[in-house]
C-alpha cells in the first residue's frame, strides 16, 4: 500500500511537533463561511478538557479556491475566559495543506490517519466542516471515551427532526444493524472518534483507489470497526445543525454513494454477517437533552408523483429486481391515494434486501441499479412523512425501531439467497 | 489412321498430365478440409466448454443479448450460438484454405478477397456488441434519470435514444463492410436529419399546448408560496 506523500512544509510541521496525544481532524471544501467557528469549537474543546495533553488540529483540504486554508491558520479563540477557562493553555499546533490523491472525502480522512501514524497519536476526532451546532462538549464527547473508556471507535448520536436523515433511517441504520448485529444509530453521522491504533488498521486496507477514497468514508469507517471486532460506542453530541446543503445535490446521486458503499462492504463482510441473528445495544455517553429543531418543509404530493412516475417507466427493472410477488405490491402501491398511501414495512425490507442480493448478483451496473431504487426509496419515505406527520418524535423513533425488527426478522431470507 | 489415333490420345494425355499435376493439390485440399473440419469441432467443444466455465449464459443474460436473441427467434442457449459461430466461420476459412491448395487463379482471387475482407468483418462484429452494449446502457441511464425526476414520458425518450443510436451503429456496420456505402450514408443523413426534423416539428408545431401546460405545471410548482423539500437525507 503506498502511503500519502506529504508536502515538505508538513514534514516540516509534524517533525517539529514530534509527538501528540490528541488529532482532531477537518477535512473540508470551499467551507471558507463555517470552517472558523469549527477551528474555534475544536481549539476551545481541547483546551477546556485536554489540557495537559498535546493536541493538533489537521485541516485536510481538497483545494478550495475561498481561502478556506487561511480562515484555519487566522481562526483561534482569542479570549478562553469565556469559556471559563482560566489556567494556562499551551498553544494548540494547527496544520492545514491540501491533500494528495483522488478528490473526496475518504482522502482527506486517510492523510488524517497517516497523520496520527507519523505523530503516534492515541486518540483521534473527525468532525465536519460545514457545522453550525458544534460547540468544544463534542471533541470531549468524541475523545474521553478513547482515552479514558478503552474504546477505539465513538460514533455520534443526534437529536434530528423525525423528517431528517431519512436515508440513515430508513435503509443504513435499520440494514447494519440488522447485518453486523450493533445498534449504531448513527453510522454515517460524519462526526467520529478512534483510537490511534483503529486509524493504523484503516490504513492497513487497500481501498485508497476505490470509491471509499471519494465517498462512502463514513460507513466504512463504522463497518471496518464492527466487522473487525474493535471496541465501539455512541456519545450524544446534541443536534446537527449544518451549513445549508447544496440545491444541486441530486438525491439518486447521495443514494448511490451511500448505498454503493453499504453494498460494497456486504461482499467485503459476508463471512462476519452471515452467522450473526440479533442485535444488541452499543453503550452511549453523554447527558442526552431535548432541543427545539427548526420546521422541515416537506412536498409530499410530489414526492408521491416521482413514486408513480418510476412504477410507470422503471417497473421491469423493478420487475426484474423484486419479483412478481413484491412488484406486484409495489404496483398495488400505485394506485393508491395519496391520503391512503402507506409503504408496508415488510415490503420497504423486503425491497431493500432484493438490491442488495442484486448488487451482489451483479443484475445490472452498479451505478443503473442503485440509482433505480430512487423513487421507491422517494415513496417509502414520503409514506413515513403521512404516518409520522402527527406523530411526536418518541413515536417517529418508535417507527424506525419497529423497521430494524423487521430487518432482523427477514435476514434469513437475506442470507438464504445471498448464496 | 495414326494420325486419328494421335488425335484423340494427345487431349488424353494432356488431361492425364495435367491431372497429374492437379492431383498433389486435390490432396493438399482434402487434407486442409479434414483437418481443418477436425479442429473446427475441437475448438467448437472447448469453447463450449470455457464459455460455461465462465458463465457465459448469465453474462449474456445480464448484457441483454439473450433479450436480443429471443426477439430474433434464437432459442438456443447463448453458448451454444457463439460457439456455433465460430465453428462455422472456421469452416468457411478452412473452405477457403483449401480452395486456395487448389492454385487455380479465379479461386486464389476469390480466397483472397475473402482473407481481405475478414478484418471488416471483425470490426463490424465489435462495433455491433459493443454498440449494442453502449446503446443499452445509455438508453437505461437516459430512462433511471429521466425517471428520478419525475419525467412522465422517461421510457418514451429512452426509447427513442435507443433507437437513434440503433440507427447509428448499423449505419457504422454498413460503412465497415462497405455495402453501398454512398447510399448507406445518403439514407443514414436522410433518416437522421428526418428524426431531428420530425421532432423539432412536434416540439415546435404539435407540442405548443404540451409545452404550455409543462410550463404552467413548473411555473405553479416554484409558486413562492408553494415550500419546498427541506428534508436532508443523509
Amino acid at each position: 500500500m503506498r502511503a500519502a506523500i506529504f508536502r515538505a512544509e508538513v514534514h516540516e510541521q509534524l517533525e517539529r511537533i514530534g509527538q501528540a496525544d490528541i488529532i482532531v481532524g477537518i477535512p473540508s471544501f470551499n467551507n471558507a463561511r463555517t470552517i472558523g467557528h469549527v477551528v474555534r469549537a475544536v481549539q476551545g474543546g481541547l483546551a477546556k478538557y485536554f489540557p495537559e495533553h498535546k493536541a493538533v488540529i489537521v485541516n485536510s483540504d481538497g483545494g478550495s479556491s475561498d481561502g478556506t486554508m487561511d480562515v484555519v491558520h487566522n481562526s483561534s479563540i482569542d479570549d478562553f475566559s469565556a469559556i471559563l477557562l482560566h489556567h494556562r493553555v499551551s498553544p494548540i499546533s494547527k496544520i492545514a495543506f491540501p491533500y494528495s490523491g483522488i478528490p473526496g472525502k475518504g482522502s482527506a480522512f486517510r492523510t488524517i490517519f497517516e497523520i496520527a501514524g507519523a505523530l503516534d497519536a492515541k486518540a483521534c476526532a473527525v468532525v465536519d466542516s460545514d457545522l453550525r451546532s458544534i460547540t468544544p462538549e463534542w471533541i470531549e464527547l468524541l475523545v474521553t471515551p478513547i482515552l479514558k473508556g478503552g474504546y477505539d471507535y465513538v460514533s455520534p448520536l443526534y437529536h434530528r427532526h423525525k423528517f431528517d436523515g431519512t436515508i440513515t433511517n430508513s435503509i443504513v441504520y435499520p440494514l447494519t444493524r440488522a447485518l453486523y448485529g450493533r445498534r449504531v444509530r448513527q453510522p454515517i453521522g460524519g462526526d467520529f472518534g478512534f483510537s490511534g491504533s483503529l486509524a493504523q488498521y484503516y490504513l492497513t486496507k487497500d481501498v485508497w483507489e476505490t470509491d471509499v477514497a471519494r465517498f462512502g468514508i463514513d460507513i466504512w469507517m463504522t463497518t471496518t470497526a464492527i466487522a473487525n471486532g474493535f471496541k465501539v460506542t455512541q456519545s450524544f453530541l446534541g443536534a446537527k445543525i449544518h451549513d445549508a446543503k447544496d440545491p444541486g445535490a441530486d438525491l439518486s446521486s447521495m443514494l448511490y454513494q451511500v448505498v454503493s458503499a453499504t453494498f460494497e462492504l456486504m461482499e467485503t463482510y459476508s463471512e462476519v454477517w452471515m452467522p450473526i441473528r440479533g442485535t444488541e445495544p452499543v453503550p452511549a455517553f453523554g447527558f442526552e437533552y431535548t432541543v427545539g429543531l427548526e420546521h422541515v418543509n416537506v412536498n409530499t404530493a410530489r414526492m408521491l408523483n416521482t413514486f408513480r412516475e418510476g412504477l410507470r417507466n422503471l417497473g421491469e427493472i423493478w420487475l426484474d429486481i423484486l419479483g412478481a410477488g413484491d412488484f406486484g405490491e409495489v404496483e398495488r402501491l400505485g394506485a393508491l391515494p395519496d391520503s391512503e398511501f402507506h409503504f408496508p414495512i415488510g415490503l420497504w425490507t423486503q425491497v431493500v434486501y432484493d438490491y442488495a442480493l442484486a448488487f451482489h448478483k451483479r443484475k445490472l451496473p452498479v451505478e443503473h441499479l442503485i440509482k433505480s431504487m430512487t423513487p421507491l426509496y422517494v415513496g417509502k419515505t414520503a409514506s413515513f412523512i403521512i404516518e409520522a406527520k402527527d406523530m411526536a418524535q418518541t413515536e417517529a423513533d418508535a417507527e424506525i425501531e419497529k423497521l430494524c425488527l423487521e430487518f432482523e426478522k427477514r435476514k434469513d431470507y437475506l442470507v438464504t439467497n445471498w448464496k | 489412321m495414326e494420325d486419328f489415333i494421335d488425335l484423340i490420345l494427345d487431349p488424353l494425355q494432356e488431361l492425364f498430365l495435367k491431372f497429374k499435376v492437379f492431383m498433389p493439390n486435390l490432396l493438399a485440399m482434402l487434407v486442409i478440409l479434414i483437418i481443418g473440419i477436425l479442429l473446427a469441432f475441437i475448438i467448437k467443444r472447448t469453447l463450449v466448454k470455457f464459455l460455461a466455465a465462465i458463465n457465459f449464459d448469465s453474462w449474456s443474460d445480464r448484457m441483454g443479448f439473450t433479450k436480443l436473441m429471443r426477439k430474433g427467434d434464437l432459442w438456443s442457449k447463448p453458448t451454444a450460438i457463439l460457439s456455433t459461430i465460430i465453428f462455422w466461420l472456421l469452416i468457411i476459412v478452412t473452405l477457403m484454405g483449401g480452395l486456395n491448395a487448389l492454385q487455380i487463379s479465379a479461386i486464389d482471387q476469390l480466397a483472397s478477397q475473402f482473407f481481405s475482407y475478414i478484418p471488416r468483418l471483425f470490426s463490424a462484429a465489435m462495433i455491433l456488441v459493443v454498440g449494442y452494449l453502449l446503446s443499452g446502457f445509455i438508453s437505461r441511464a437516459v430512462l433511471i434519470a429521466a425517471a428520478n425526476s419525475g419525467f412522465h414520458y422517461a421510457k418514451l425518450l429512452a426509447q427513442a435514444v435507443h433507437t437513434l443510436l440503433i440507427v447509428l451503429i448499423l449505419a457504422m456496420i454498413m460503412e465497415q463492410l462497405q455495402i453501398a456505402p454512398s447510399i448507406v450514408l445518403a439514407a443514414f443523413s436522410i433518416i437522421f436529419g428526418g428524426i431531428v426534423i420530425a421532432l423539432a416539428i412536434a416540439f415546435g408545431v404539435g407540442g405548443i399546448g404540451a409545452a404550455k401546460r409543462i410550463i404552467e405545471r413548473e411555473l405553479v410548482e416554484d409558486r413562492p408560496g408553494k415550500a419546498p423539500d427541506d428534508i436532508e437525507h443523509i
